[in-house]
């Protein structure tokens, strides 16, 4: 059913945290991303072209770098961007089959493979672009949040985390219950003032993104040179002078 | 928007067939029907109707990853626009076939009136919610607007139209008073509201900044530094198709011209007598190539937010 679900008591908002301050944009999580997601329990994600010219696939993480701030003192922010999971989340609603759909119990948003036409919609309905097209399956591919490693009692428990996550380097990825305020996650947001990106669009994401921390490296300008106007003697002192201190 | 040849060839030729049908619909309703002398009108008409609904339909199946399944798209009514429209455009199948029996069995009776006022709010209602796919799209402001359902609505009435004053050209000799008063005041109203529509979505800002797509206060400037991949993948071949601004005047031109007011001028030329079947065939193939061209410019010209994330002025 594509209405999407009624606020439960109690349920809980299970969601990505990302340090956009401590991402060095290494590009771990989207390649274990697609090493989970093509060998775990849900189908392969296609490639094309593979060793062609123009080659392409199907990644459900993606990881972007920019470049911000003015000339002086500006800073590279890397901005992995996956499924949102949002709360007000259009992809559901849009979707003519069922197959999109919100889990009431912990919000995630998933793609039923045995019932998604390939229409579409649902990646025209995503602002951040998270929706991909498996092109071999004809049907729409989404982030899962790890769906089948974060429930699986065989897993070790510190295992029990999406691949993105467990896999990130830099520890800049945390995963958690959003709903619970004494949760990690949650804990992190208020103390560094996660954000939603594209707030104003209004789909109430429930990944939070940590903005980077103000760092400004203070850069003076440089020393005017002192003009010589004493003549052909203080000329070639000053030249002794910088050969000398060099 | 990438404009998808599925795409614009469904909302056309669905614009034609529901169009036709509408004005079956208020023929009917009125009483206006032209049955004393010719029955090959209504029959012909309400076949034509259903059989380029049916052209619309089966080319939107032709986008679909999964065509077997497409069955599913009928139960989610509830909450999707292209739930609704497919609902919707099964539905105005038995009621343009009972219209049809009416006419055929009863004239102008009760039943007429009713089924063809039935038949008109069916296609029109289906035409809507193939507009409000487009219109609720909330990252896509060239179609997320008040324009985007009255502007199809308003294209359909005048293809509808056209096609009305061919079948009573080929019926009766000529496209009779009413169906060339309504081609030229579709007309005058669908060249308004493109107009309007492009004044809108010119003077509209974009809907995020790059900084606010990655969270950052709106004052900082955030320019690319690196991309993900340097093919195009899913997303940008779907949603960062970009148009050169002077390719897009020039097609405005082309879809004001060809679709509206070129056919305007032609099923006047029509009416007066001028080898009417020559001008009015002349008037449907213009303003369908018009509409086509209009269709997609509507997809180019439509910009996705994603696509600020790769860079792309949106």
């Amino acid at each position: 059913m594509t209405m999407l679900p009624k606020a439960q008591p109690g349920a809980r908002k299970l969601g990505l945290v990302i340090d956009l301050d401590t991402c060095v944009g290494c590009h771990a999580c989207a390649v274990s991303c697609k090493e989970w997601n093509g060998g775990g329990e849900a189908r392969m994600l296609p490639d094309y072209d593979k060793y062609g010219t123009n080659p392409d696939g199907v990644w459900l993480n993606r990881v972007h770098s920019y470049e911000t701030g003015a000339e002086t003192c500006s800073r590279t922010v890397n901005l992995p961007r996956s499924c949102l999971h949002c709360e007000d989340a259009l992809c559901v609603t849009v979707c003519p089959t069922g197959a999109s759909y919100k889990r009431a119990e912990d919000g995630i948003v998933l793609v039923d493979p045995e019932k998604c036409i390939g229409c579409k919609l649902c990646a025209w309905a995503c602002p951040y672009g998270a929706r991909e097209l498996d092109e071999d399956a004809g049907v729409m591919r989404k982030c899962t949040l790890c769906v089948d490693r974060i429930y699986d009692e065989s897993l070790p428990e510190a295992e029990r985390q999406p691949a993105c996550v467990a896999s990130c380097p830099a520890r800049a990825r945390h995963f958690g219950d959003l709903a619970d305020p004494q949760s990690k996650v949650s804990q992190l947001i208020e103390e560094r003032g996660g954000v939603d990106l594209l707030s104003s669009l209004g789909y109430r994401p429930t990944n939070k993104y940590l903005p980077p921390r103000k760092a400004t490296i203070p850069v003076t300008a440089a020393e005017p040179q002192p003009v010589s106007s004493g003549g052909i003697g203080t000329a070639l002192l000053q030249l002794l002078d910088k050969a000398l201190s060099r | 928007m990438t404009p998808a040849a599925s795409i614009l060839l469904l909302t056309t030729a669905t614009g034609f067939g529901y169009g036709l049908l509408a004005w079956l619909g208020a023929y009917a309703t009125l009483g206006l029907l032209p049955l004393e002398r010719d029955r090959a009108f209504v029959i012909t008409g309400v076949a034509l109707a259903l059989l380029l609904a049916s052209i619309g339909l089966a080319a939107s199946t032709l986008h679909l990853g999964r065509k077997a399944r497409a069955w599913r798209a009928f139960t989610q009514w509830r909450s999707s626009w292209l739930s609704r429209e497919a609902v919707a455009s099964v539905l105005t199948y038995p009621v343009a076939i009972a219209l049809l029996i009416a006419v055929l069995r009863g004239g102008e009776g009760g039943w007429t009136r009713v089924l063809g006022f039935a038949a008109l709010a069916a296609s029109l209602g289906t035409v809507f919610c193939t507009a409000m796919i487009y219109a609720s799209l909330k990252p896509i402001r060239q179609w997320h607007n008040p324009h985007t359902a009255p502007d199809y609505l308003i294209y359909a009435v005048f293809s509808g139209a056209i096609l009305v004053a061919l079948l009573h050209t080929f019926v009766f000799g000529a496209p009779g008073t009413a169906a060339t008063v309504a081609i030229i005041a579709a007309a005058a109203l669908a060249v308004i509201a493109k107009g309007l529509y492009w004044h809108h979505i010119g003077a509209q800002t974009p809907l995020a900044t790059l900084a606010q797509a990655i969270g950052l206060p709106t004052d900082i400037e955030a320019r690319p530094l690196d991309a993900p991949h340097f093919t195009e993948n899913f997303v940008l071949r779907e949603m960062g198709f970009t148009i050169a601004r002077r390719h897009a005047a020039r097609l405005r031109r082309i879809a004001l011209g060809a679709g509206f007011l070129l056919p305007a001028a032609l099923s006047a030329l029509a009416a007066l007598a001028l080898i009417p079947t020559a001008t009015m065939t002349l008037a449907l193939v213009s303003a369908a190539i018009g509409l086509l061209v209009e269709r997609w410019l509507f997809f180019a010209e439509a910009t996705h937010v994603s696509a600020l994330y790769y860079g792309r002025r949106i």
